[in-house]
């Protein structure tokens, strides 16, 4: 039953991602841009806008042009998706995928620690809130939860900043580090294996750097965190009013399972819905820390997509959509195998 | 007996009860709002190894009052005072470590809803074997294998494969009998039923309390059935005990209950079933036999198809009935006889699959979907669940316009003119016109919805078990205005129920339901007093008539039916006769013989080839 | 009593009231008007919905009215660069010199890099961003409820494409189509309102399809049919209106997120174009001035923004308790 169900979501997620990119590719040549003009500039001449209009492949049939794209009936000779490839970026000129790799894991990491120190610290407070309802801890969580659900996150980093880097540093206390990056530019990078730096770091033995990438990463961190958990407490807490007063929990009460017992029955109906929430949230921010990323400088994919969008860089456009969307069902599809072994009810 | 003398009773005998409760208040907090009391000034006393029935009207706090025996509420409620003595101890007053023993293992539990009882995400097998492992000192594969035999004896098929089922891939029956397998597994000195077999069919409820009952007189097990269920009261309980309003008004043997009840309540209650008894022919309208039927259905068949698969549902197969202006015909069955599927067929809410529906001469199966729309006037629907079929936003007003509206030309002032007579027919308050749907009670609902099918001056009304989501109470008010309106309006009803107590008073002429197809036809006193078909038989047998004078209990041979209603897919259809594998009449032909429904010489139709050729006996029913 | 594990707790909402209190404690009511006196009560009674309602009415003059109250013309320099607000223990001195000496008004929450007064853009922005907002969130709500409707009601092969074409949107990362749509398309207050309705179209038609398949085996609507009611009356008068609540409920919390969006796509440079008085912007310009401490330039829109949200957060969330 479950591998059926596996089967089926992980067609359905492929089928999405075909659509996604044919979407994209009509979509902006469909919307009112002219790439061309941005590269030559308003007052090129006739002959340097043909000139650069078939250098970029423009000239061609938008069908043909799809061909080149995917890698199939090129008139170009030049490999496309199917042959493993996103095209080359018209601004930088090189490989979008090599650009890409070196993008995504900044934020992949900066949102991967958000979200499990989010997930770790609503867990036990939604929890304890739902089972205490009323009481003052309740009340805060409640508030919280409402609140942080929609924040401008943007602004909270600018405070954060404003606040532990400029007030401190003022009053002479130990602050946080200027919002200029992911490392003092005086340390070199360790060499990539993950592309998390916080690991990287470790596996190469460069303490040094560890510990000044942690500071780095403590503000953007914080910011998200400070956002993204009031949806999850929320949802946590409202669970687990639901599941402590449902029948099964008094039942398991009336025939007399200890308390542990009790406890991991609702811990067990909690948790998946929250562990949802998450993964949406995860899939959310692969594209939505833009603004996180910009304030700190960090240079992730959200800051690579928007410059290409405001160059009308088409390919890169194209290849980090498609990327961040297949990064995010992944996601999706991963939660969604681990609740169905969870909770046998969805695989139906 | 009142709350009173009932608590000097319990005073008196304290040393021999196995229960005792005193004074028990349980209150319920509510933000912006004095606090409620489910439960107050409760007392009861419960003797080993009796069975004490505990009835009240819906909200009157016996759920409530039930579970605090085991000193649990239901967040956010609290236990505000009161004793709850077990064997003498007050488990209020234990520390929770002692009363979590002996839940389970002293005090077991059965509730309603049992799919909902069993943690939805975890293994059947494995909440078994935790409950065992809470009161036993065993490790896991053991308890696991404890799981397992108690699955076989409570009956279920293939223990070692439903070991490992979830919650949600068993049916109701068997879900509660994998709950009545927990409880039993300890033998404890003091059962707890709360409403264990609302939801299941007649048949299966014998069968489990049946069980229930054996294996608790078996360990001398007290039990406090709580229900609704005046059958079941009469027919397993020593002792009833009936709540109002949170507190206990009347406490008395069985036997002296259905005699004299004393309590207004429990005099209302009574009411009806005592008419049931008595009704004959005298209460129902004479009916003209020879006048042309109103209503015909002819070899009237409904599959409905599987996604992904090429059977079909058998909903319906060759059904054949006729209704005759003003007559009342009853169509018994239980869950999957496809009882409401005819209902909807014949008013074209579902569309056959094959057949005739002659109506007033006219085939109105052939119409076209949207003219048939125009004869929807004519023939109208009351339905089951009074709250759910009106709109939840519509005010009565609104509701009774919509027909009018439709397929009257009344002017603005006829049409108030008309609602108003609708609501005076039906017995609505001029009040409740402007009254949504959430502000009435379950009763006013109902005649509401009555109100809006007789609006459009229907000739003939599906009443689609239109008491069962009622109180016994309001039952018997609302037969009694469907009654009245049949013989005021001369109106045809087609009433379909699983409740034969019901029938037995309002119907004509009645027709029996299994797996989609009809068993038996014959008029009331036919079907109730000598049912020929052994599934007739077998369902008169299980059905619990409120009446003492024959306790299932004390009956020497209780004739029920094996196992489950298979469900009425094609490839779970058996070949031959339909009851094969469950009848106690089968014989080995009628594994691969087909039935047909066989005209007897007493006007009846039988569907059984050892009844048409006089094979079995005819005897009068067991109840 | 020693059963310490049922502590008095609260009941949140009427729907834990009708599960967990049986029904003879529930009096009778006699019809009365209902909607508005419950809202009436509503806001007297709980805080957080009241505060909720005021920044949304707030929200909503500021947006009509802002710019004719705002002292100073919010896209027009004074020439006063970079001023800081003045003490707050000078305000109500300020004040009245302002309003009854016939002075100058004072630039309450400082002025930016060229000369704008924040105060007077703060109070305009609204206008830009409530227009945005609102506008998206309803045009979402009317296409994504008929939508949904139809796809739920009706079973058809187009509304199952409908519902691909949904799911295929729902797919897309939010915050980057938007920007797409919005940067490619020219960014106008036009093309980021019809960029909003796409983005948030799929929520509705998902959740009023979802409530209509919830609707659908209800009696009531088999009733409608049966009282001789047309498929597409049973559709539009009967199951509309009772599938209508979650979308209502969710236009509140999407018209904020959609304030946040707006803001956000301003903030990275995707958005509506400078000078515009726009919170979102006006935090963009404010951001370099954080780490010199010029922080005013950035606060004062940065806390109108979270309080907005916040209030149609608190309605969405109010409204969600009693309708659920």
């Amino acid at each position: 039953m479950v591998w059926r169900f596996i089967a089926k979501r992980v067609a359905i997620a492929l089928l999405q991602l075909i659509g996604i990119s044919l979407v994209v590719f009509f979509l902006i040549r469909g919307l009112d841009a002219d790439p061309v003009a941005r590269i030559v500039g308003l007052n090129a001449t006739e002959e340097a806008v043909k000139q650069a209009t078939e250098s970029l492949g423009l000239h061609e049939h938008q069908l043909q042009q799809l061909g080149n794209y995917l890698g199939i009936f090129s008139s170009s000779g030049k490999p496309g998706i199917v042959q493993g490839t996103l095209g080359e970026s018209w601004v930088t000129g090189s490989s979008i995928l090599e650009e890409v790799t070196r993008f995504l894991p900044i934020t992949l990491e900066l949102i991967t620690y958000a979200l499990i120190i989010a997930f770790l610290l609503a867990m036990p407070l939604g929890m304890s809130s739902g089972t205490r309802p009323g009481g003052a801890a309740d009340r805060f969580t409640f508030v919280w939860g409402l609140f942080a659900g929609s924040q401008p996150e943007f602004w909270w980093g600018l405070m954060f900043v404003f606040v532990f880097f400029f007030v401190f540093q003022q009053a002479g206390w130990p602050s946080a580090p200027a919002p200029l990056g992911r490392l003092n530019p005086f340390l070199t990078a360790p060499e990539s294996i993950t592309g998390f730096i916080m690991i990287d770091s470790l596996l190469r033995g460069r303490f040094d750097v560890w510990i000044d990438a942690g500071k780095h990463l403590m503000l953007p961190v914080f910011t998200l965190v400070f956002v993204v958990s009031g949806p999850i407490v929320k949802m946590v807490r409202q669970n687990m009013l639901r599941v402590l007063r449902s029948d099964y929990i008094l039942y398991a009460r009336s025939a007399g399972l200890p308390r542990q017992k009790v406890a991991r029955y609702a811990l067990r109906a909690a948790l998946a819905p929250a562990m949802t929430l998450t993964a949406i949230i995860y899939g959310f921010l692969l594209g939505g820390a833009v603004p996180v990323e910009l304030i700190y400088s960090l240079g992730g994919i959200g800051e690579y997509s928007i410059r290409s969008i405001l160059n009308l860089d088409f390919p890169a456009i194209q290849g980090t959509v498609l990327v961040i969307a297949m990064v995010s069902l992944v996601i999706y599809l991963a939660i969604d195998i681990l609740h169905a072994f969870l909770d046998p009810r969805i695989a139906f | 007996m009142v709350a009173e003398t009932n608590e000097s009773m319990v005073a008196g005998s304290s040393s021999e009860n196995i229960l005792e409760v005193r004074d028990l208040s349980v209150r319920f907090p509510i933000v912006e709002g004095p606090d409620v009391f489910a439960v107050r000034d409760f007392n009861l006393a419960v003797k080993p190894g009796e069975f004490v029935g505990l009835m009240g009207e819906p909200g009157c706090g016996k759920s409530t009052a039930a579970m605090s025996f085991l000193g649990l509420v239901r967040p956010p409620g609290v236990i505000e005072t009161g004793q709850i003595n077990f064997a003498g101890d007050d488990i209020l007053k234990m520390d929770e470590e002692t009363v979590r023993q002996m839940r389970g293992r002293d005090i077991g539990m059965i509730v309603q809803n049992p799919r909902y009882s069993l943690h939805p995400m975890m293994r059947v097998g494995d909440q078994i074997a935790n409950v065992y492992r809470a009161h036993n000192d065993v490790g896991k594969r053991e308890a696991w294998e404890h799981a397992v035999s108690m699955l076989r004896m409570v009956g279920i098929n293939d223990p070692e494969r439903r070991v490992k089922a979830y919650a949600h891939e068993l049916s109701s029956g068997m879900a509660q009998r994998v709950l009545i397998a927990i409880a039993l597994s300890s033998q404890p000195k003091l059962l707890i039923a709360d409403e264990p077999t609302s939801g299941l069919d007649v048949t299966i409820q014998a069968q489990f309390l049946d069980q229930m009952w054996d294996s608790c007189r078996q360990a001398s097990s007290a039990v406090v059935l709580v229900t609704q269920d005046l059958g079941i009261v009469a027919n397993y309980c020593d002792r009833v005990v009936i709540m109002h309003e949170g507190t206990i008004v009347e406490d008395a043997d069985v036997y002296t209950f259905f005699e004299s009840p004393q309590h207004e309540y429990s005099r209302r209650i009574l009411q009806l079933q005592r008419e049931a008894q008595e009704a004959g022919d005298a209460v129902l309208g004479k009916i003209d036999r020879t006048a042309p039927p109103i209503l015909e259905v002819k070899d009237m068949s409904k599959l409905f198809p599987i996604r992904g698969s090429e059977s079909k549902v058998h909903a319906v197969e060759h059904a054949d009935f006729e209704l005759r202006p003003g007559e009342c015909l009853g169509l018994v069955g239980e869950s999957g006889s496809g009882k409401t599927t005819i209902g909807r067929c014949v008013l074209r809410l579902v569309e056959p699959t094959q057949g005739e529906i002659v109506f007033q001469e006219r085939n109105i199966a052939e119409i076209r979907p949207n003219e048939f729309r125009k004869f929807r006037g004519d023939l109208q629907i009351v339905f089951q669940d009074p709250l759910d079929s009106l709109n939840p936003r519509w005010t009565v007003h609104q509701v009774l316009s919509e027909p009018l509206k439709l397929h009257t030309n009344l002017s603005p002032e006829e049409k108030e003119q008309r609602i108003s007579e609708l609501l005076n027919l039906v017995g609505l308050e001029p009040s409740m016109r402007f009254a949504l749907p959430r502000e009435m009670s379950a009763g006013r609902q109902q005649r509401a919805s009555i109100a809006r099918a007789i609006a459009s001056n229907p000739d003939f009304i599906v009443l689609d078990e239109p008491t069962s989501a009622l109180t016994p109470e309001t039952t018997a008010e609302i037969i009694q205005l469907l009654m009245d309106l049949s013989a005021k309006l001369g109106i045809a009803y087609l009433f379909i129920s699983h409740d034969l107590t019901t029938v037995k008073y309002i119907c004509h002429r009645v027709v029996v339901l299994y797996l989609g197809q009809i068993v038996e036809v014959g008029t009331k006193d036919q079907v109730f007093n000598q049912p020929r078909h052994p599934y007739s038989r077998a369902l008169l047998s299980s059905h619990l008539f409120p009446d003492t004078a024959n306790r299932r209990v004390d009956r020497e041979v209780r004739e029920t039916l094996e196992g489950e209603i298979p469900s009425p897919i094609t490839e779970n259809l058996p070949k031959g006769c339909y009851l094969y594998g469950r009848c106690p009449s089968q014989v080995d032909k009628c594994r691969d013989l087909p039935q047909e429904l066989t005209k007897l010489d007493d006007g009846r139709s039988v569907r059984c080839w050892r009844v048409a050729e006089g094979d079995l006996p005819d005897e009068p029913a067991a109840h | 009593m020693n059963e310490p594990t049922n502590p008095p707790g609260h009941i949140e909402t009427p729907e834990d009231i009708d599960q967990h209190i049986e029904p003879h404690m529930v009096v009778e009511t006699i019809p009365t008007k209902r909607r508005q006196i419950d809202l009436v009560k509503k806001f007297k009674e709980e805080k957080l919905f009241a505060f909720g309602v005021i920044i949304v009415f707030l929200s909503i003059f500021l947006a009509f009215f802002g710019p004719m109250i705002s002292p100073y013309d919010p896209n027009f320099a004074t020439g006063n660069v970079s001023v800081g607000p003045p003490n707050i223990l000078d305000w109500p001195g300020l004040f009245i010199d302002t309003v009854f000496l016939g002075a100058d008004p004072p630039h309450w929450f400082g002025t930016d890099n060229s000369g704008l007064d924040i105060f007077s853009r703060t109070i305009s922005a609204p206008r830009t961003d409530l227009q945005i907002a609102l506008i998206a969130a309803l045009l979402s709500m009317a296409i994504g409820t008929t939508l949904g409707l139809l796809a739920g009601f009706f079973r058809h092969f187009l509304t199952e494409i409908l519902m691909r074409i949904s799911d295929l949107l729902q797919a897309f990362p939010v915050f980057i189509t938007a920007m797409i749509l919005v940067a490619l398309s020219g960014r106008s207050t036009t093309n980021i309102v019809i960029a909003l309705t796409i983005v948030y179209l799929p929520i509705f038609i998902r959740l009023t399809r979802a409530e209509v398949l919830g609707q659908m085996p209800r009696g009531y609507v088999e009733a409608a049919r049966a009282v001789g009611n047309s498929e597409f009356k049973v559709a539009f008068k009967h199951v509309l209106p009772n599938s209508l609540v979650p979308s209502l409920i969710q236009l509140s919390t999407t018209v904020g997120f959609a304030i946040l969006l707006t803001s956000g796509l301003s903030f990275v440079g995707a958005g509506v174009r400078p000078p515009t008085a726009e919170w979102g912007l006006m935090i963009a310009l404010g951001a370099p001035q954080i780490i010199l401490g010029e922080w005013w330039q950035s606060i004062f829109p940065g806390v109108a923004i979270s309080l907005t949200i916040f209030g149609y957060a608190a309605v969405g969330h109010g409204l969600e308790e009693d309708y659920r």
